[in-house]
Order: C-alpha cells, then structure tokens, then sequence
C-alpha cells in the first residue's frame, strides 16, 4: 500500500507540473495576470509531492520492504542504516527521483525567491522549469518506477547495495551533481524566458548570474568529491580517468565556467549578449546529452549503469524536445539582439573572450574523445577507443595559454587598458614566478621535465598574479583593514577561484610527475622502502563489519627510525554479494599522501603489498574546494543581498 | 541573413548529434568490429578445466570445424544458451569451452579455489546441460586477451585450418544460429 502511495503522489506531482508548465507560459502570451500568478503556488505544490514521493521511498528501503524491486536489488537487511538512506540513490530508478526531489525543490525555491521579477518573466521562468519537471516525472513514472512491486514471489533477502557505494564520498557525490545539473536547469529557464520575452537586456543576466554560480559551486563539489571517491575507493591511486561518465560531468563544469564568465561581460557591459544565451542553452544541454550517454549504454563505461534503448529512446526524445526546441528558438529570436559595450583590445572583456574561447575548445574536445568512437563506428569506420592519452595530451596544450591569460586577468579593467605598466607587471610576474618555481622544483627532485616545469610555473604565476592584484587593490587604502573591507566578495571570490585552478594545476602535474609506487611481497617484520619512508609491515589481522569480513594488513610507517602513523590496508569480503573490495589505507598530508593497498596472500605466510607515494596529490581537490567556495561566495556579495532586502520597493516598480 | 545563417549553426549541429545517438542506441557499443576474423588461431598451451595435468595446444585442435565458447558460471546469460548449446552438440556440431573466471584477477589476485570451481562448474553442467568436448581454463586471460573477448558469453567459430571465420557477441539462441552460423556452417560442409 505504502510504496503505492509513493507513485501515486508522484502522478499528483506530475499533474500540477503540467499545469505548471501550461497556464502561466499562457498567462504570459495573453498578458493573463491571473494565470501568471498561479505559478508560485503550483511550483510549490508539485516540490511537496515530489518530497513526499521521495520520504516514502526511505521509508520502506529503511523497513526492508523487498516486495518492492528496486529495494530488494540496492538494499539488504544488514546493510546499516545510513547506507539503506543512500542506496535510495544507489540504482537508477532512485537516481531519477533523487534528480526529481532536486529539481522540484530548485523550482519552488526560484518560485519563492523571485518576488521582484516582472511577472511575465517569472511566469515565463517557472513554465520552463515546470516544463523540465514533467519531462523527468514522466520518465519517473512511464519507464522507471522505484515503486514496482516483485509481487507474488519476493526475496527475503535483498542483493545488497553495491560495496563500491558504500563509503562517505558515494553518499554525498551523487546529491552535489545532481544539484549542479539541475542548478544549470534554472540558468536554462532564464535564457529561454528571457528569449521568449524578446529582451535580451542585462536584467536576466543579473538575476540568472546569483543561480548560475551556486550551481556551479556544486557542480564544482561534485566532481571534486567524485575524484577523491575514485582515489580512495578503487584501489590503485587513480583520481581521473576520462571515462565516458567523467566526460559527462565535466563538460557541463566546462560550459559552466564559461558562462559565469560571459554572464558577468553582460550583465557589466552589455556585450557577449546572444553568446551568453547560448551557453546557458549549451550548459544544461550538456547535462542531458551527459545523462543519456550514461543511461543509454550508448557507450562502454567502466560506470556500468543498467542500460535499456526503450530508457535511451525517451531520454533522446526528451533532449531533441527540450536542447532542438531551445536551439531552434535561438536561431529566429537571436538575430534581432545588438551588442552594446565597445572595448579596445588590451581590456577585460578581451580577456574574458579568450576565456570562453578556450573552455568551449576544452569542451569540445571532451566530447569529441566521448562521442567520435561511436560516431566512427555508426559511419562504417570501424572500431576505434580514444583513450587517456589523448585527452591528457590535448588539455597538456590548452592549459599553457589558458593559465598565463589567467595570470594577468585580475589586472585588467574593462573597456582599455595601457600597455607599459601592464607589460612591466606582466614581466615582474613571469621572472619572479620563474625563479620561484625553479628553487622549489629543483630543491625537491633530482630531475625535472620541461612539461612539469612550465606546469608549476603557471600555476605559481597564477598565484603570484593575485597576491600582487590583492595587495595593489588593498594598498589603495591608508588602513589596511579598510582597503581589505572595500574590496566586494566577488572580487574575493574570483581570486579564491583563481587560485584554486592554481592548486588544481600545481596538484596534478606534480602529483603525475613525482608518484611512484611499489610491488612487494612481504612477511611480518620485513620492511620496504620508497622514498623517504620505511614501511614495516607487522602482519595480518582478521577484520569483521557489519556486512563484509576480510583481513588487515598492518603497517608501521617510520620516518628517520621515528614513528610516524600505523596503516591499515583492508581487503573486504562482503557477505551478500560475495565481492571483494580493495580499501586502501591513506595517510593523507599537505605535501604527500601515503597509500597502501593490500594484494593477496602468497604462499609462506607472505603477502604481496603495494605502496604508493604520491607528492601533493591533496592539492587538486583543495583546489576544487576553493573554486566551489568561490562558486558559494559570490552569492552572499552584497549586491544580491541588497536586493531581497528592497524586494517590495523593486516589487512595485516592476 | 548571414546573421540568420550563424544563429542556426547550432540548431544544425544538434541535429546532426541526435542522428547519431540516435543510430547508436540500437547499434550494441559492445559489438566489435575485431580484426581478428579470417586471421589463425593465437597459439596458447593452456590447462584442461578439469585436469591440469592436461594441456591444451591450439594444434590439438586443428582437423574440425569447432565453435569456441566462452564463459563462465557467474554469467547468467551463459548458463541460458547451455541448453542450446547442448541440442547444437546432438546435432554434431563440436563445442569447445573457455572458461574465464570473473573471481580471480591476474592483476590483483585473491583466494581461488580450484576445486570449489570445478565442483560448481560440474553441478552447473549437470542441471542446465552440458554441450562442451572439453573446457580449457584461461586463469591469466592470455588467450581472451589475444582474441580480444570483451566479456561473456562470446562465440568464435574456427574452421578446420585453425581460421577464426566469426566472433559472435552474446548468446546463441536458435534465431542467431540460422542468422549468423548455420550458413557458414552450412557452407564448409559443401
């Protein structure tokens, strides 16, 4: 009764989205106040269904309900409570309405926040996003209910959720992307709205730019959380792998990242305005096409999700509707907008082109190497893989002019700038950054390659680059406290940002350069070296969980005969599925992590061990954590602030 | 109008985009166009599934035509076409197994037990039928490397100069029989 009670709830969510979707998009073409009003409400209304839909799925997942087939394939009776709650997003079907329980929850938050829109451009915005949330409900609904039942044979016993999503990282990594993904929808919903009004002014850049941002902090997040998961999950030090699923989270970040950018050329200057559009069009398109290529088994990924051509088809259908739709209304509105704002060359807005210029390539690269095998093959070419080389070879390129634009960025003001004081600056940077980078590689390794060298000097001019931009714009001020309180949080935001791509950069050249490891096979009290450190390894205990036993390895890690940590490396058997499950013992640090993998027991009482030392690998998800904290901090800046607080005024005059 | 034109672009590419995604949700990604069809058997010595004292050369198996079947207990799919397999074998058509066990990891290797695997392989045999002359066992992987097998159950067919004439992905029902084998089969008898 109870799960039926769930689907049900969801065709009532469905039905007030359609009318979400129909009566204020119809208000608004009529000039009908009336039905536009009712847009708030209906969006709120549907969010609350969706919720109740999604508790009552907890619920029976946390009573063992396995008469219901998605519980009896995701969850089992040992399984603890916390992973019950997350294996509710651990398959498919739950993914979907996990994706559902966001979206309509973006919704009713934009319904609520945007009391000082226009009405035509509010009614327009939540039409849209109601629009989305049908598209997803009846894909819920039509061909992937978690609600079905498995009646009358059922399993007493359920398959257990998969042991590679039972860790925190799994837990929280779905949510955030998702979030982003659907974040971008609210971005989408602008654009359209503000295409299908026919004013393409600043205003909805404004009021797009606050939702684009934290949507991109999650995506942001997401991916961060989804590589350091990878890394100490899987077992063999990896963190990025390009996979066809990897591709599908990053090219939305990409687009994102470009937009932002753009968003804020229009909403400043009034230029990039047809441009802007189409990269919010391209932002959320991207995040369709990513979950049709991951749900579709249109392409082989190690992510082997369930695939299904009937799910694929309706996904197609869905994207050619919504992206074709969107494209096509692009191409007859667009033609019409003028661009406002004139600039020299040496100026931000320059700059800022080059920006986008250089993620839409990185962009297009990324779905270039997921899209040409298939493509290839579907022209009768044959056969053919793109694999990690290509890519990293490709973003090795892109990333050098990238990262010196990046340096000189924050100098730049709009419109023009002159050249001699910048080209003195510019030149200070590069010998100071230099001469950092060659005293800090040279004093650590022994060898250092051309590649790794001209890395880590771009990541060290990108820092550079915004301490000198800080204490210039800090100085302005007699007191320092001041000149630090003028600043805004955006302008604090983009240098957090900034130097985050830093960390990001610095993290993964050095980490790629300097990891090594090694393969040893080991009894009690044999002791291995790698680098500085001396690894005893002490023996093998027995370990028992909730739901898996397996052994320990144990290992004294010393340093100069001083002791530093004590390792555990497990090898997990877990009881229902009877899967082995490698987890790595970390000792994570600022400078290196130390990664230990237990491999399996040899003859002699001996094991085989591998040891992993990984130079500054830390740094690319603290970078990742800077840049979506940027992401959140602009959205505190005083100027979105400042609007809620005069939200009645603005109200009336709009 | 050129204006018109560059607005359109995009709408034009996604277009062309959706022509291909949509080709390739009924193409099966998995199907592959492998070079090795019309090229010999690799050469491998490699252990009898039930007997390790028993080696398996690729010239032991030269003079008839065989299908070379792989799989494996853990694969459902598998265990589904044994049944066929079986009427295939009445009807004398010689069918040769390579087991490939999924538990253990060349790489990363754990507890494998042989004897376990050879009781579960028998019981499976008995109950759901047995169409195999004899199963080699493929442990490292060498020869499902070599012949570029991307997952179970997969089906080469080799004639009798050891020349693999077909790779087939995925079970073998009676439909994919007359399809794919039975002509080429049909043909090399004339």
């Amino acid at each position: 009764m109870i799960p039926e009670i769930g689907y049900f709830s969801l065709v009532l969510a469905m039905a007030l989205s359609l009318l979400l979707c129909i009566f204020p998009m119809w208000g608004a073409y009529t000039g009908n106040l009336r039905l536009m009003r009712a847009a708030p409400s209906l969006a709120v209304g549907q969010c609350l269904f969706v919720l109740v839909s999604f508790a009552i799925l907890i619920y029976i997942t946390l009573m063992d309900d396995f008469t219901v087939a998605y519980v009896a394939h995701h969850s089992s009776t040992s399984l603890p409570w916390y992973y019950k709650i997350t294996s509710t997003w651990g398959g498919h079907e739950g993914a979907i309405l996990l994706w559902l329980v966001m979206q309509s929850s973006w919704t009713a938050l934009v319904a609520m926040m945007s009391n000082s829109l226009p009405w035509v451009l509010r009614a327009r915005v939540l039409g849209v996003l109601g629009f989305l949330g049908v598209g997803f409900m009846l894909y819920t609904l039509w061909m992937s209910s978690p609600f079905e039942r498995l009646l009358p044979y059922y399993p007493v016993e359920g398959r257990d959720l998969n042991p590679l999503l039972q860790d925190p990282g799994m837990i929280i990594h779905p949510p955030l992307l998702y979030m982003g993904y659907v974040g971008l929808s609210v971005s989408f919903s602008f654009a359209i709205a503000a295409l299908l009004t026919g004013k393409l002014d600043n205003t909805w850049a404004k009021w797009s730019r606050p939702w684009t941002m934290v949507a991109w902090g999650f995506l942001t997040l997401g991916i961060t959380i989804g590589s350091w998961w990878a890394y100490s999950e899987l077992g063999w030090g990896g963190w990025w792998f390009w996979d066809p699923v990897e591709n599908a989270s990053l090219m939305p970040w990409l687009v994102a990242t470009a937009l932002l950018h753009s968003l804020a050329s229009t909403e400043k200057r009034g230029i990039f305005k047809s441009w802007t559009v189409l990269l919010a069009i391209t932002a959320f398109s991207l995040c369709l096409l990513g979950t049709f290529i991951v749900r579709s088994g249109i392409i082989v990924s190690v992510h082997a999700f369930a695939t299904d051509p009937d799910r694929g088809l309706f996904i197609l259908s869905f994207l050619l509707v919504v992206v074709g739709g969107s494209l096509a209304l692009y191409a007859m509105r667009v033609s019409e907008v003028k661009s406002e704002g004139r600039y020299k060359l040496l100026s931000r807005e320059v700059t800022l082109w080059a920006n986008n210029i250089f993620l839409v390539v990185a962009t297009l690269i990324v779905l270039l190497g997921t899209l040409l095998p298939m493509i290839h093959k579907e022209l009768g070419l044959g056969s053919i893989s793109i694999g990690v080389p290509f890519f990293n070879q490709m973003f090795a390129i892109l990333i050098v002019p990238f990262a010196l634009l990046l340096g000189i960025a924050p100098f730049l003001r709009w419109k023009q700038n002159k050249l001699p004081p910048l080209a003195r600056k510019a030149l200070g940077l590069v010998a100071s950054a230099l001469l950092l980078t060659a005293v800090w590689l040279y004093s650590s390794y022994d060898t250092v390659s051309a590649l790794t060298f001209i890395a880590t000097a771009l990541a060290v001019w990108i820092t550079l680059g915004a301490l000198v931009d800080i204490f210039e714009k800090v100085t302005v001020e007699k007191q320092l406290l001041e000149g630090f309180k003028r600043q805004s949080l955006s302008y604090w935001a983009m240098i957090l940002g900034h130097v985050g791509i830093a960390f990001v950069i610095a993290g993964v050249t050095l980490t790629s350069a300097y990891s090594v490891e090694r393969s040893v096979s080991v009894k009690p009290g044999d002791i291995a070296l790698l680098n500085e450190y001396q690894y005893r390894f002490e023996g093998v205990k027995e370990i028992r969980g909730p739901n898996y036993s397996g052994h320990a390895g144990v290992v004294t890690v010393l340093k100069d005969e001083q002791k530093v940590t004590e390792l555990y490396a497990e090898k997990r058997l877990y009881d229902v599925g009877m899967q082995f499950m490698t987890e790595a013992a970390i000792d994570d640090g600022f400078f290196r992590d130390l990664y230990l993998a237990l491999g399996e027991q040899l003859s002699n009482g001996y094991w085989s061990l591998r040891i992993y030392h990984k130079p500054y690998v830390r740094w690319m998800w603290l970078g990742g954590l800077l840049i979506s904290f940027a992401g959140f901090l602009v959205v505190a800046d005083r100027r979105y602030r400042k609007r809620t607080q005069n939200k009645k005024v603005d109200g009336v005059i709009a | 109008m050129n204006k018109k034109f560059l607005a359109l672009i995009p709408f034009l590419i996604f277009m062309l985009l959706c022509v291909f995604l949509y080709q390739g949700l009924f193409g099966n990604p998995r199907e592959l166009q492998t070079g090795r069809i019309g090229q010999a058997m690799p050469s491998f010595t490699l252990p009898d599934l039930m007997d390790e004292s028993k080696q398996w050369k690729n010239t032991d198996l030269l003079g008839d035509v065989y299908l070379l079947n792989v799989w494996g207990t853990w694969c459902p799919t598998c265990i589904a076409e044994l049944g066929y397999l079986e009427q295939l074998r009445e009807q004398g058509i010689r069918i040769i197994g390579l087991y490939y066990e999924q538990a253990y990891d060349p790489d990363f290797g754990d507890h494998f037990d042989i004897t376990a695997l050879r009781e579960e392989v028998k019981t499976m045999l008995n109950r759901a039928g047995d169409p195999y002359q004899f199963n080699i066992l493929d442990l490292e992987r060498t020869l499902a490397l070599d012949l570029g097998v991307s997952g179970a159950p997969e089906t080469f067919l080799v004639n009798k100069e050891g020349k693999i004439l077909l790779h087939h992905t995925g079970d073998i029902n009676p439909r994919v029989w007359r399809a794919k084998f039975a002509p080429i089969i049909q043909e090399l008898s004339e």
